[in-house]
């Protein structure tokens, strides 16, 4: 175990050793080792890396670094900036694992339920990926659709997501009042400059699935120049539109069953829920 | 019998402040609130569990468990594990010594699998080693062939499956016939329900730790429920006497089952024997899971008939439990629920079958409540559709049917105990109702789903439902329940030993202030329990408070004689006259008087006794007998909350009023009827052991959903109903049980309300809880 001050010495130390593994708040990495399915012949601790436990500004963008924690994004000056990752930070379990648990290491164990993932997706984030061969950008939908893998001794250093200035809204459904893994979870952030809505679905999937049709069909309905208000007919279609995407009928006459009619009758119950927000 | 029946609004219990040790207890004696004696320690995180267990040059365990449901096995190779270094012994079915076959009713069950396997996780063999990872390697290193049969899950087909196991797959079957079976009513409701398969979940870690003896026997070091029966079949797999055999009960921490059965201490003893060494075996989460017996999925179909009134005429009921691949409890499960399947209701006529069967899904076995619980839930959805049907108020309906004392149960036995259950559904039905989240400001308003859910005020309905519940105390159809207990009482200290496992029921607490009550000496000591003491019994359907109880009170008494016998004789007055309060012997007039450590005058005052409750019957073929010591009754108003388009729930609020008989300690019952609500909600909501095909899907506290804090609804304890059963030592009935039975139906009746979906599966399903808004 390893414990470097900076990115450049964790990926020296990874260079080094290139059979050990990364762990930051180790919510996930540690429960695997744990139940013993997995022996790490080394760590490199990124907890002492003080670069990428805050945040900054960059044309437009912020730059969040990878070991933000969830209990960090959930406080109100960053629900200020970017409103729907803090409503997954806050939603993503109890406070234990929120104190511990970083933005980097959720992108990273691309659990089909982490709850900062579809919110990355919709906002369209980059990963600032920093390497022995210095530092390169991939759009966090390729490292969850394994089109573009971390290399060896490569780390995920910030998170580069474009401050819209505009709602966004994270909405989750679980299976109990406290805290839960998801069983479907939406994400809508508009975007007015672009006039444009992305909307994510997590948790029904492998990765994030963006309703792309759905999107542009629900943006050019918006009067991007007034008030933005849809009538109530409109946000139903719309969420029907993203469930219907996300989860499609099967082919023939074959029918879904029953608990996969439910879930499609929740994401589009909270797609409606979350873009009525968004607009309200 | 009195019949004064008083309010107790709980408050919340005293804690054991922290102090010096000569500090004057603020509490003592029946009927006050006397903190637990180690809530201290386990506050602070110095008690010590089982797995804190340590013992010089200890070797650890490891077992290896089935990755199928059901399958042959063709060889066990065990060469490669035990050439592994660091590894000091490996056995599997072929060094057992004495009996291969263990149960705590029917030695029906392997030590270790040798020829089949019929469950998931059954243990194979276990390994001892110098160190856990090593152990847990050697164990995955045995190479075990395995021919892989068909799993039998569906109880239903387990009638006519080829045999799953040599006692052929029936456990057990009552056909219960009480009553005309011509008899019909107007109105007839029918229904099928399915409830799921709860763990008892037990959150401190399963553990235990072997230490051979010079002699040749081992000594066991578990948090045993029912450390005698234990070591007796321990005993007999080890091949060696009772007497060689000691369990001492360690560390335990709360349990609602049987947790560190058998089937834990057997191949840990093995292994101590084998090696020579201490060993210590912890289980990991996910082998509890896989090991430890659940409560029963019941399988349930109902016929109600009832007059145009709503009096229920005849009871039609098919009862089929999912006993898992072994018998274990199964048996009185399937007692409990064949003689309650009508409920605390007057039925007339009552024809009910039940079955226990063998499958290759996991095992099941004594979870609180088990047999009442699954009932209750199918015939309170009876009640409600019955209600629907005839047009009447849910809780009318209900009143209309209540059982009271001197009514009959469908098994024939007279209710002699006090059955106040009419007086219990008033007092939940006439409790205000909580606030509606409209005349609440919007941030107090915890909507289904939770503080940073997706709810959405305008989506969600509320309901309000009821249910009765009922359970039996000790155990029934025979057993012999009796428990010993000594008091001693020396230097002004009274000591209680007794074998009664407290595994949070208050055993211990109760045990100190019978003997406060009696003795009139505060400072009261509940020694460790092991297998040189008499047996009390298993830890289970109450028993303790009852017959160890029992016992204790009358070894006090005992001791209470001798100590004032010579006084009484001084004074020339009878023992009666003379009262103990404080420390000081006083007489009637308060004219003599003297301390406790005068009139022991140094000496030292053991007593013995035991208790041993009135028989009980087996129930005959057509289901009729005296099976039962004592029955004890609760009703619940639920009141939930639930999200109609998302199908999430969530319980606002249960009303309970509960039958407890006399209350010994508040503070302690309402934590108790607390715990069993909570663990109701869960069986309501979310707790499901899912299975697929056999396997055991997710057995971890991510996919197994406990109720959080969050989860656990305000719970009003609006009326305890002290009405003394005048069997029972102090006239209290237990408590545990009965709302962990009564819970489950009264969320699932307050769902139905609120969605007017039928509601036929527990836990409920998110999907089963969607409605159409205003249908």
């Amino acid at each position: 175990m390893t414990l470097p001050a900076s990115l450049d010495e964790a990926v020296a130390a990874l260079t080094a050793m290139p059979a050990a593994v990364p762990v930051a708040g180790g919510t996930d990495l540690m429960a695997a080792v744990n139940r013993g399915q997995l022996r790490p012949a080394g760590l490199v601790g990124l907890s002492r890396i003080n670069e990428i436990r805050g945040w900054q500004y960059q044309d437009g963008h912020a730059l969040l670094g990878a070991g933000l924690t969830h209990a960090r994004m959930g406080r109100p000056d960053f629900a200020a900036l970017i409103p729907a990752l803090a409503a997954a930070a806050r939603a993503a379990g109890p406070p234990q694992i929120r104190n511990a648990g970083t933005l980097g290491g959720n992108v990273v164990t691309a659990a089909p339920t982490g709850d900062s993932l579809p919110v990355l997706a919709a906002l369209e984030a980059d990963l600032v990926v920093v390497g022995p061969l210095g530092s390169r950008e991939i759009p966090v939908s390729h490292l969850l659709a394994g089109r573009d893998l971390l290399a060896p001794g490569e780390l995920v250093g910030f998170v580069r997501v474009p401050l819209l200035h505009a709602p966004q809204v994270f909405l989750k459904a679980t299976g109990r009042t406290g805290p839960a893994r998801a069983t479907a979870s939406v994400a809508v952030v508009l975007d007015p400059a672009r006039r444009g809505v992305r909307c994510a679905v997590g948790a029904v999937a492998p990765m994030p699935l963006r309703p792309l049709e759905a999107e542009r069909w629900i943006a050019s309905l918006v009067d991007w120049d007034n008030d933005r208000g849809l009538a109530p007919e409109a946000l139903t279609a719309f969420g029907e539109y993203v469930a219907a995407a996300c989860i499609p009928d099967p082919q023939g006459d074959e029918q879904l069953p029953p608990a996969v009619l439910h879930l499609r009758r929740t994401v589009a119950a909270l797609a409606r829920r979350a873009l009525g927000r968004a607009l309200a | 019998m009195s019949s004064d029946a008083t309010t107790a609004i709980p408050v919340l219990p005293v804690l054991d402040t922290p102090g010096t040790p000569d500090q004057e207890p603020t509490a003592h004696g029946l009927g006050t609130s006397l903190p637990q004696a180690e809530s201290r320690a386990k506050t602070e995180g110095t008690f010590p569990y089982a797995a804190d267990l340590w013992a010089e040059g200890l070797l650890w365990a490891a077992i290896l468990r089935s990755p199928h449901p059901h399958a042959r096995i063709v060889s066990v190779d065990t060469s490669a594990a035990t050439a592994m270094p660091g590894v000091r012994a490996v056995v599997t079915a072929a060094d057992v010594p004495g009996a291969t076959t263990y149960g705590r009713r029917v030695a029906d069950r392997p030590v270790f699998a040798s020829d089949l396997v019929r469950h998931h996780g059954e243990a194979l063999a276990a390994v001892a080693a110098d160190h856990p990872d090593t152990a847990r390697l050697a164990a995955a290193a045995i190479s075990v062939e395995y021919e892989i049969l068909d799993p039998v899950t569906d109880p239903e087909k387990a009638f006519a499956a080829e045999a799953l196991h040599p006692d052929g797959n029936l456990i057990r079957h009552i056909p219960l016939r009480f009553g005309d079976p011509e008899a019909t009513g107007e109105v007839i409701v029918e229904g099928l329900y399915r409830i799921g398969r709860q763990d008892p979940a037990p959150i401190g870690a399963e553990a235990g730790l072997a230490v051979p003896r010079p002699d040749g026997g081992v000594e066991l070091y578990t948090a045993s429920t029912d450390p005698h029966t234990d070591r007796d079949l321990a005993a007999a797999c080890f091949g060696l006497q009772p007497e060689q055999v000691k369990v001492v009960v360690t560390g335990v921490p709360g349990a609602t089952g049987d947790r560190e059965d058998p089937g834990f201490q057997i191949p840990l003893g093995l292994l101590a024997l084998r090696t020579g060494c201490p060993v210590k075996l912890t289980a990991t989460r996910e082998e509890s899971f896989l090991g430890h017996a659940h409560r029963h999925p019941t399988l349930l179909r109902y016929r109600h008939h009832a007059d145009a009134e709503g009096h229920l005429v005849k009871v039609e009921a098919q009862i089929l439990l999912d006993a898992g691949a072994y018998a274990d409890s199964s048996s009185e499960s399937l007692a409990a629920a064949v003689a309650f399947a009508c409920g605390p209701y007057v039925v007339p006529h009552a024809f009910v079958e039940g079955w226990a069967v063998r499958t290759n899904n996991p095992p099941s076995g004594h979870v609180r409540g088990e047999g009442a619980m699954q009932v209750c839930a199918a015939y309170e959805a009876q009640m409600d559709k019955l209600a629907a049907k005839l047009g009447v108020d849910p809780a009318e309906l209900r009143m209309r049917n209540v059982m009271a004392t001197g009514d009959i149960l469908p098994t024939g036995q007279t209710v002699t105990c006090p059955a106040p259950v009419a007086e219990l559904l008033s007092a939940v039905r006439d409790f205000p109702l909580p606030a509606l989240p409209k005349d609440t400001p919007e941030d107090d308003w915890l909507l289904p789903g939770g503080p940073e859910g997706a709810g959405e005020p305008g989506a969600v309905r509320r309901g309000v439902g009821y249910a009765l519940g009922m359970v039996h105390m000790l155990g029934a159809e025979g057993m012999d329940e009796v428990s010993t207990a000594t008091v001693r009482v020396m230097d002004g200290v009274a000591t209680v030993i007794c074998s009664a496992v407290d595994t949070g029921s208050g055993f211990s607490t109760l045990a100190r202030q019978i003997v406060q009550e009696t003795l009139g000496i505060d400072e009261v000591q509940v020694a460790p329990v092991d297998t040189d003491q008499p047996p009390a019994g298993p830890s289970a359907h109450g028993r303790h408070t009852w017959v160890s109880g029992g016992a204790v009170e009358r070894a006090a008494k005992m001791v209470r004689t001798q100590l004032l016998q010579p006084l009484a004789h001084k004074f020339g007055m009878s023992t009666e006259l003379l009262q103990i309060t404080d420390g000081k012997i006083t007489s009637y007039d308060g004219v003599l008087s003297t301390t406790v450590t005068e009139a022991m005058d140094g000496k030292e005052l053991w007593a013995t006794a035991q208790c041993r409750p009135h028989p009980t019957e087996p129930l005959d073929e057509d289901g009729q007998g005296d099976a039962f010591v004592g029955l004890a009754f609760c009703a619940i108003r639920a009141v939930v909350d639930v999200d109609i388009e998302l199908g999430a729930v969530r319980v606002v609020e249960m009303a309970v009023a509960q039958d407890v008989g006399r209350i010994l300690n508040p503070a302690q019952l309402a934590t108790r009827i607390e715990a069993g609500v909570t663990q109701g909600v869960g069986a309501a909501l979310t707790e499901n052991l899912r299975t697929a095909r056999g396997l055991v899907r997710h057995p971890d506290f991510t996919g197994y959903a406990l109720p959080t804090s969050l989860d656990a609804p305000d719970i009003r304890i609006v009326k305890l109903v002290e009405e003394r059963d005048v069997v029972a030592p102090f006239g209290a009935k237990a408590a545990s049980a009965v709302p962990v039975v009564t819970s489950p139906a009264a969320v699932a009746s307050a769902v139905r309300a609120a969605t007017g979906r039928p509601v036929n599966r527990l836990p409920i399903r998110p999907q089963a809880a969607v409605a159409v808004p205003n249908s």
